[in-house]
């Protein structure tokens, strides 16, 4: 099993400490300019209008160039696992079509006051400027996050 | 007292959501079988396809929350 290869000691070495950051330990000051860009980024994406070109343009951009870099510039990947444990993959599957099934009842009777959807809900907590640019930034490391895997 | 349908269902939503956060957790602990969630993104993500395909998934959710 995959998990049964991964060191005891505490999991405090399971994973390389330099898989996430580029440059981590050799180049923080390109860690950190990079940082503060995203940050910038975030904080300019996070005023633009819902519907808007501009918001529309504002993720449309971090996709492209994600998918120009795990096309032709590819990071150094996290090795996958080569099997997954079945029991321990089952409780994933069962949380995660839970919140699939929920989410679709909810989207099947077109997300009423009384059952709202997931976005009808998360909507509302990423209004404030602040909290959408920090969702936003958040979004866009998990994808840099994926394009490692 | 009586819950209303909507606190109901928040609190579906918030159990559900706990409970990956919940696993994320234990999957970390030494010698838990569960893999994380980078662990199964991971091994999803090997095959051509399935890396399109969460990628896209990815790009949809920030379009659904951030565009729209």
């Amino acid at each position: 099993m995959a998990t049964e290869d991964l060191p005891r000691d505490r999991g405090r070495s399971r994973r390389p400490r330099s898989s996430f950051w580029p440059g981590h330990g050799t180049n923080r000051a390109r860690t950190a300019v990079i940082g503060i860009i995203l940050a910038g980024y975030a904080w300019a994406a996070g005023a633009a209008a819902p519907f808007s070109a501009t918001a529309l343009i504002c993720v449309l951009i971090p996709g492209v160039v994600l998918a120009g870099l795990a096309s032709w510039r590819p990071p150094e990947r996290i090795p996958p696992p080569d099997r997954l444990d079945i029991t321990g993959m089952s409780f994933w599957v069962i949380c995660v079509a839970a919140l699939f099934e929920w989410e679709a009842s909810a989207y099947r009777d077109n997300s009423p006051p009384w059952h709202p959807s997931l976005t009808d809900l998360v909507n509302p907590l990423i209004g404030p400027h602040i909290l959408k640019s920090a969702a936003i930034l958040i979004w866009i490391l998990a994808g840099w996050a994926l394009v490692r895997r | 007292m009586t819950m209303s349908p909507r606190a109901i269902t928040i609190i579906g939503f918030a159990v559900v959501i706990a409970g990956l956060f919940l696993l994320e957790f234990l999957a970390r602990r030494p010698g838990n079988r569960i893999p994380t969630l980078g662990q199964w993104l991971g091994y999803l993500m090997r095959p051509r396809i399935g890396r399109v395909l969460i990628l896209l998934g990815w790009w949809w959710l920030g379009w659904h929350y951030f565009a729209r």
